[in-house]
């Protein structure tokens, strides 16, 4: 690859359009002309309601569709101009799919988080660290769960596998589709305590499309919110939390506080709706409940 | 990437809401047949010639569009094309010497191999075209529908008509199925760094030679799934079963059939009439 300016966005969509059955009689419209970039550091949460484009945005990030000329940008060169070196690509993009029965590839742990770093040509020894390193990492114990059969393992186990692959190929950028769908609480909380050991220790670059505003917003310092494949809004996670009004009308779940926060704007009107805890939500109201008293 | 479902048309239903599309199944499946019989007895061109223009009709009518069906349909004509060839060289019948036109060992072309062929790949474009068309202007359900009412009879024979309808259609419908799964394991393997889409025709053939296991073991987890689905969902064969739609066949869908039997006999006994 050519050295780029260190301004380029390690990922960006201009006009991004796709159409699955394309030139087929059954051809579905799924992105309509998307565009937005992912800085270094940053981590962006696609949000929006099913059918809106998400997942076909993550695809294309990683050039899992078939793509067209001038859409999709990796480092500011063109992922579908010919010539362009798409194993180098997918090796700085590391996807980690909705379902985990959908990723993993192998029947024992270990092989599977092996899997992406030896089909890269990575040598043995490096492998096996990378392995232990990324299982670790993700929570599951290398010496006990290297040689576990996969189907033996619970969804959010499956689900820390899957991450631990992708993280063993150590992608800059990390794409996450849905990662808490069909979780459990329990699962849930984990996988949360996880990501933001991940955000806070290793710095990724990472896009999380997810249906959940109230996960995105906690996980993501930008947020991209999609309505039938196109953009509805791109903004930082709390300006994007203050149009609660728009994010309703998109047909998005709020956040509880969020919507605890618009209903009680009838009777509070100024009071904010960019809240991101429950705690920031109980500080406002004692703020504005003081204002009143006093 | 790897688009299977954008090329490969067997097990589609494409719903144009055409006539063809509102024609009563029974009759659908009926002309079926009689096309299929008639491949079999039409054995020259000009019953081929009188009996083509009914699928220009058939395709124009049903709406579905002659691009989608023609590039879905590229796989099987490139090996019908590799099987004519080999037809064309190694003609099975005796040819005298006066009609070969190139010969070198055991290898020849001669006239009546090539008209041998020729006729071979009509009869099996006229089969798979209407085959195909049959599948992509019937819903499976209305597919099984029929069916059941046509074959119906051989109950009172202890025949099992609607397991083994069920079993037929439901194996039609894990075509696409197993497609959409190449599919998922192909994008699944080529973001963990073993691309599909790239190397030439022989790499990426061998490539799809690993995604053989793990494609069958997902169809076995589906099978499974379905007949659980069925039988929480009370099915237990045919037995007492009620339709959610009657089905009754129109003026017009006797006129299409009658239509169909003219025209097949037409292409099957015109030719011999007009050379005598």
């Amino acid at each position: 690859m050519t050295d780029l300016p260190e301004q380029a966005p390690l990922a960006e969509l201009r006009e991004f359009l796709y159409s699955y059955l394309e030139g087929t009689p059954r051809a579905v419209e799924a992105a309509r002309g998307v565009s937005f970039e992912v800085r270094r550091g940053e981590r962006v949460g696609i949000v929006g309601p099913t059918q809106s484009g998400k997942s076909t945005v993550v695809y294309a990030l990683a050039h899992l569709l078939r793509l067209k000329e001038g859409q999709v940008f990796h480092e500011g060169e063109d992922v579908a101009a010919a010539g362009y070196d798409r194993a180098a690509l997918r090796r700085s993009v590391g996807v980690v799919f909705q379902r985990p029965d959908f990723q993993i590839l192998e029947d024992v742990v270990g092989k599977d988080v092996a899997f992406g770093p030896t089909a890269a040509g990575v040598p043995a020894k490096e492998t096996r660290e990378r392995v232990e390193e990324s299982l670790e990492a993700v929570g599951l114990s290398y010496p006990e769960f290297r040689l576990r059969y996969v189907h033996a393992l619970s969804g959010g186990q499956k689900r820390r596998v899957a991450l631990a692959g992708v993280l063993a190929m150590r992608a800059p950028l990390i794409v996450l589709d849905e990662p808490m769908a069909g979780l459990d609480p329990q699962g849930r909380d984990e996988l949360f305590g996880l990501f933001e050991r991940l955000r806070e220790q290793r710095n990724l670059t990472m896009v999380m499309c997810s249906s959940s505003l109230a996960d995105a917003s906690l996980l993501c310092d930008r947020l991209i919110v999609l309505e039938e494949g196109r953009v509805a809004m791109d903004a930082p996670v709390r300006e994007v939390l203050a149009g609660a009004d728009r994010l309703d009308a998109l047909g998005i779940a709020l956040p509880e506080p969020v919507a605890l926060a618009r209903e009680l704007r009838k009777i509070l009107p100024d009071l904010p709706t960019d809240l991101l805890t429950e705690e920031e939500l109980e500080e406002a109201l004692l703020e504005r409940l003081g204002e009143s008293r006093a | 990437m790897l688009e299977l479902q954008r090329n490969v048309i067997f097990g589609q239903f494409v719903d144009t809401g055409s006539p063809v599309h509102r024609l009563d199944v029974r009759i659908k499946l009926v002309a079926t047949a009689l096309l299929v019989v008639a491949s079999f007895l039409v054995d020259g061109f000009l019953g081929f010639a009188l009996l083509f223009p009914l699928l220009v009709v058939l395709q124009l009518v049903s709406r579905v569009p002659f691009g989608y069906v023609a590039r879905g349909s590229s796989f099987f004509l490139f090996f019908l094309g590799i099987i004519l060839v080999f037809q064309v060289f190694f003609y099975p019948g005796e040819a005298p010497q006066s009609s070969v036109l190139w010969q070198w060992g055991f290898l020849s072309i001669s006239t009546e191999g090539l008209r041998f062929a020729a006729i071979l790949g009509l009869r099996v474009l006229l089969l798979y075209h209407t085959t195909t068309m049959l599948m992509l202007t019937t819903s499976l359900v209305d597919l099984t529908n029929g069916l059941e009412l046509l074959f119906g009879p051989l109950q009172k024979l202890r025949v099992p008509v609607n397991e083994l309808v069920l079993v037929g259609v439901i194996s039609v419908k894990f075509v696409p199925i197993f497609i959409s799964e190449v599919e998922r394991l192909s994008r699944a393997y080529t973001a963990r760094g073993v691309p599909f889409d790239e190397g030439g025709p022989i790499t990426r053939a061998r490539r799809l030679g690993r995604l053989l296991v793990p494609v069958f073991v997902g169809g076995f987890r589906r099978a499974d799934l379905l007949t659980t689905a069925m039988d929480v969902r009370c099915y237990r064969g045919g037995r007492g079963r009620t339709k959610l739609r009657r089905m009754e066949a129109g003026l017009t869908d006797w006129l299409v059939l009658l239509m169909v039997v003219v025209w097949v006999l037409a292409a099957w006994k015109l030719p011999g009439l007009l050379i005598a």
